[in-house]
């Protein structure tokens, strides 16, 4: 019989980091699943299985570059290595936080810089400072942006993500007008199931937070940083749609909308790149959500998410740094840090978030007396007529989401007639716009008339406009 | 134990259900005993001589330093040897061989006492002269805490082994529980203490139900904590019955506690006259045939007791024999230690080899570090031997429980790491320590 020593204890708890990303690959597999099925029925099985691809592309990558790195470096076991260094599941957050058109040579060649200088360079697992899959990300963005796949982008993303056609309302605006914004996704509701167009993984705000609940309810995440960054977000924009007269929707839109959710529950909870402590996490939640909120509002980032965990992943080691000695000891003063942060970082939010200025893309609201059509500016829906003789006019304008074609004929100086041959906005919203009725109110116009928005069509209204009054100007020169 | 510290404790999976409804094994009556002549670190010199004849209940040797502590031969026999080997704490001491004669003749060792009528001083001197001292793991002779009982609020007799696997202490109560009336009772008059109580896991329904009923009518509570790991700490149980933290010890926060055990061996002392001579020791674990408890003469060997209870399951190569419990015990790399009084327990594991991956900093370890410190970080500053850094971490609060270890999800061994960290500072701090 062999009496083996060995330091006490020995005694160790069922879970392992090896469950613990067992767990989590099992859980974004199921969102890689969801997304697959949901392009698949949206867009056609090609589209759907393009998720597949671009999700195997990475791990595939991911895996070949560590074992290449692992072999060269001179590791006896390079399988175990592989396997302990979990660099698939970095693979899977970054192809879930990508756009369905980006190329697969692009996400190749992300995943292979994303491992070697966001975390082999660093000592591997554990060692690294930043979130390997935003560093990805955040390098598809910035680099591969014109690489997208060209067959697909046609027809999944011709229109704009809740996130970017919200940007260009400036984020606040009348909540009468927010009903009929939020149609074109159909609806909150709708939102929270994951049916409208954004990254491929943060879609279906539903299903992440079942995923963040059971890993919560296995301890395989804290859920400390989760839940102070989804309520921080909460809160600050709850205040600031007060403060500008908004409802809750404000604060809802804002909470599911940009990966908030997929963010604070699979990316914020990457414990290597976040602080040790609970209250040096809950600082770093204060901070991120903070962040998120003022680069989506002010800088025009629709993925303010992302950018909030590259920076506060920087300022990680600062914030351990700030928890020191015996943590019963110094219960004061660790408290009193936590609510430093957390004040500074909510009243920093909503100032900046109380100044915000909604801006108005189109005329928004058919309350507002129309302008005559001389005094508009039409010049972001690049609207453009050919002249085809006897006072016919074919015309394109950008409309919502598409670029409508229309013919114009004019006589004397006035509309004559408008005849709609494309229409590429979101049917059901914007061809109210171009029923026959709100067609014949275009009748006799000239540039000086004011037309008004047709309700709930305001996009598809303002292209027709613009149309008409480039057709006028082309006819009086 | 508040939103922001974690709970600085753990439920543990006990396995006390291995030993718990299993009669207690009284036959072992080894040819040999060994009586371990030391008591924390300080050796006990015997009194009697190779050759002498010694009954149960003679004094054979005694502690005599800064602190006074007698012991009293377990079994009747001959003293024959003295030798030098390993104790179940792994350090080497001297043993006093004496050769059993199977007669157990027995020699009261104290007069008749009732505590209830002699003075506070009086039961001082015979909790001193009976040789009690803390048989929770501790070793510390019991007197010496009662010394200066000033402000003391409350007077805590520990019951909640919190160890895993570990039940000795349950069925020592179960079979003595009018002994542990007796000693409590003197030790709370000793404590002089506004109130007293009994500390017990909340899970041991049946215990509870009898403990209250023994104590009925005495100024004793009956007292219930979580099944949470180290409930059993000094630190962690005041805090959980007080809301009180303390400094260095638990006076300061108003308490003095002493293990169930000790008061049981107290209570024997007083009512038979009796000294520590046997133990309640549990035999359990993965590795071994028959999980029991047993009662064995201090000084009985390991592998004895291991023979006892069948020896190891089938096809055992490897094990860990640890002298105690799995979460503080150490893990002893022979069977030929023996028994000391302050050990209750022999936990004998498969060795499973862990698959150890890198930390990822996941944080778990200093949630539940129930001294409140960063034991990732003093790993992390070990490794870089950032003396500045780990001086800043209170790496001498903590007291080797275990827990980061335990919980740490990549098997890393954290608290070796503390244990390295404590002796990397020891010797910087020392005269002619390199700085
Ligand atoms: S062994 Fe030390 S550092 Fe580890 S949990 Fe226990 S007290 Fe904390
Ligand atoms: S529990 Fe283990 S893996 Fe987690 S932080 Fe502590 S040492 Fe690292």
């Amino acid at each position: 019989m062999k009496y083996t020593y060995k330091p006490s204890p020995n005694y160790r708890q069922k879970q392992s980091t090896i469950s613990i990303m067992r767990d989590l690959t099992v859980c974004l597999l199921s969102i890689v699943l969801f997304a697959t099925v949901y392009n698949a029925i949206r867009y056609g099985f090609a589209t759907g299985m393009r998720v597949i691809l671009m999700t195997a592309a990475a791990v595939i990558t991911a895996l070949v570059t560590e074992a290449a790195y692992f072999k060269v470096t001179g590791a006896k076991d390079i399988v175990t290595e592989v396997r302990h260094s979990f660099g698939w599941v970095t693979a899977i957050i970054m192809v879930l936080i990508t756009r369905l058109d980006v190329s697969i040579y692009a996400i190749v060649i992300s995943t292979v810089i994303c491992i070697i200088f966001g975390k082999l360079v660093f000592g591997g697992f554990g060692q690294n400072i930043f979130n390997p899959a935003a560093f990805g990300e955040a390098i598809i963005m910035n680099s591969f942006a014109a690489s997208k796949a060209a067959n697909i982008t046609a027809d999944v993303y011709s229109g704009a993500t809740p996130m970017t056609a919200m940007n260009s309302y400036g984020w606040v605006m009348e909540n009468s007008v927010f009903e009929e914004f939020i149609q074109q996704f159909g609806g909150l509701g709708n939102m929270m199931i994951g049916n409208y167009p954004t990254v491929i993984g943060a879609s279906c705000a539903i299903l992440i937070i079942i995923c963040g609940a059971y890993m919560m309810w296995k301890k395989d995440i804290d859920w400390h940083l989760t839940v102070t960054y989804i309520l921080s977000i909460f809160c600050i924009s709850l205040v600031v749609g007060l403060i500008h007269g908004e409802g809750l929707w404000f604060a809802i839109f804002n909470l599911i909308t940009g990966g908030v959710l997929f963010c604070g529950i699979f990316m914020m909870t990457d414990p290597v790149t976040t602080p040790i402590t609970i209250p040096g996490r809950m600082i770093f939640a204060f901070g991120a959500a903070a962040l998120t909120l003022i680069i989506r509002w002010k800088a025009n980032l629709p993925d303010g998410a992302l950018y909030s965990v590259l920076l506060m992943n920087m300022l990680t080691p600062a914030i351990d740094k700030m928890i020191k000695g015996n943590q019963i000891k110094e219960a004061k003063q660790i408290r009193n840090e936590v609510i430093i942060a957390g004040v500074v970082c909510t009243l920093v939010a909503i100032l900046v978030g109380a100044f915000l200025e909604g801006k108005t893309p189109v005329v928004a609201s058919s309350s507002a007396p129309a302008s005559a059509l001389s005094s508009e500016d039409f010049s972001s829906t690049n609207v453009s007529c050919t002249d085809q003789g006897n006072g016919v006019y074919a015309c394109s304008a950008k409309g919502f989401e598409g670029v409508n074609e229309a013919t114009v004929t004019i006589e004397n100086g006035a509309v004559k007639s408008i005849e709609v041959t494309a229409f590429n906005d979101t049917p059901g919203v914007g061809d109210m716009a171009t029923a026959e009725g709100e067609l014949a109110r275009y009748a006799g116009a000239t540039t000086s008339s004011a037309i008004d928005s047709t309700s709930g069509a305001s996009f598809t209204s303002t292209s027709l406009r613009a149309m008409v009054y480039e057709a006028l100007t082309m006819a009086g020169e | 134990m508040s939103l922001l510290t974690g709970p600085m404790r753990h439920h543990l999976d006990g396995h006390k259900d291995l030993t718990l409804t299993k009669p207690v094994l009284k036959t072992i009556d080894p040819d040999v005993v060994w009586i371990p002549l030391t008591n924390g670190n300080a050796p006990c010199k015997a009194v009697v001589n190779i050759g002498d004849e010694v009954k149960i209940g003679t004094k054979i040797a005694e502690r005599n330093d800064r602190f006074f502590l007698p012991l009293f031969s377990p079994v009747s026999g001959t003293v024959t040897a003295i030798e030098k080997f390993m104790t179940s704490g792994m350090t080497q001491a001297e043993h006093l061989r004496i050769q059993n004669d199977h007669k157990n003749t027995t020699v009261r060792a104290f007069e008749p006492f009732d505590y209830e009528k002699a003075s506070w001083e009086e039961v001082l001197d015979f909790v001193k002269n009976a040789g009690m001292l803390g048989l929770g793991g501790a070793g510390f002779p019991t007197y010496v805490k009662y010394l200066k009982p000033e402000n003391v609020d409350l007077f805590i007799v520990n019951a909640v082994e919190c160890e895993p696997y570990l039940t000795a202490d349950y069925k020592n109560i179960e079979e003595n529980i009018s002994l542990l009336k007796t000693g409590t009772l003197a030790l709370f008059k000793l404590s002089k203490a506004a109130k007293g109580c009994v500390a017990i896991k909340e899970d041991k329904v049946d215990q509870i139900a009898a403990l209250k009923e023994t104590f009925a009518g005495t100024p004793i509570e009956v007292r219930t904590v979580p099944n949470l790991y180290p409930m059993g700490w000094e630190r962690t149980l005041v805090f959980q019955l007080t809301g009180k933290r303390y400094g260095m010890l638990p006076i300061e926060a108003g308490c003095i506690l002493n293990n169930a055990s000790t008061a049981i061996a107290l209570g024997n002392a007083i009512d038979n006259g009796m000294p520590i001579t046997h133990k309640y020791v549990t035999v359990s674990g993965d590795a071994i045939k028959n999980p029991q408890n047993v009662l064995v003469p201090i000084g009985t060997k390991a592998h004895e007791i291991i023979d006892a209870c069948g020896g190891f399951v089938e096809n055992m190569e490897d094990v860990l024999l640890v002298a105690g419990g799995p979460m503080m015990g150490k893990a002893i790399p022979n069977d030929q230690f023996v028994i000391a009084p302050q050990n209750n327990g022999l936990t004998v594991l498969k060795n499973i080899k862990n698959e150890e991956v890198k930390c990822l900093r996941c944080g778990r370890c200093t949630e539940t570090c129930p001294s409140g410190l960063q034991p990732v970080r003093i790993n992390f500053a070990q490794k870089r031997m950032d003396l500045e850094e780990l001086e800043t971490l209170s790496v001498n609060d903590c007291i080797e429980c275990g827990m980061c270890t335990y919980i740490c999800p990549s098997k890393i061994e954290v608290t070796e790491g503390v244990r390295r960290a404590k002796r990397f500072l020891r010797a910087k701090a020392a005269p002619g320590g390199k700085k």
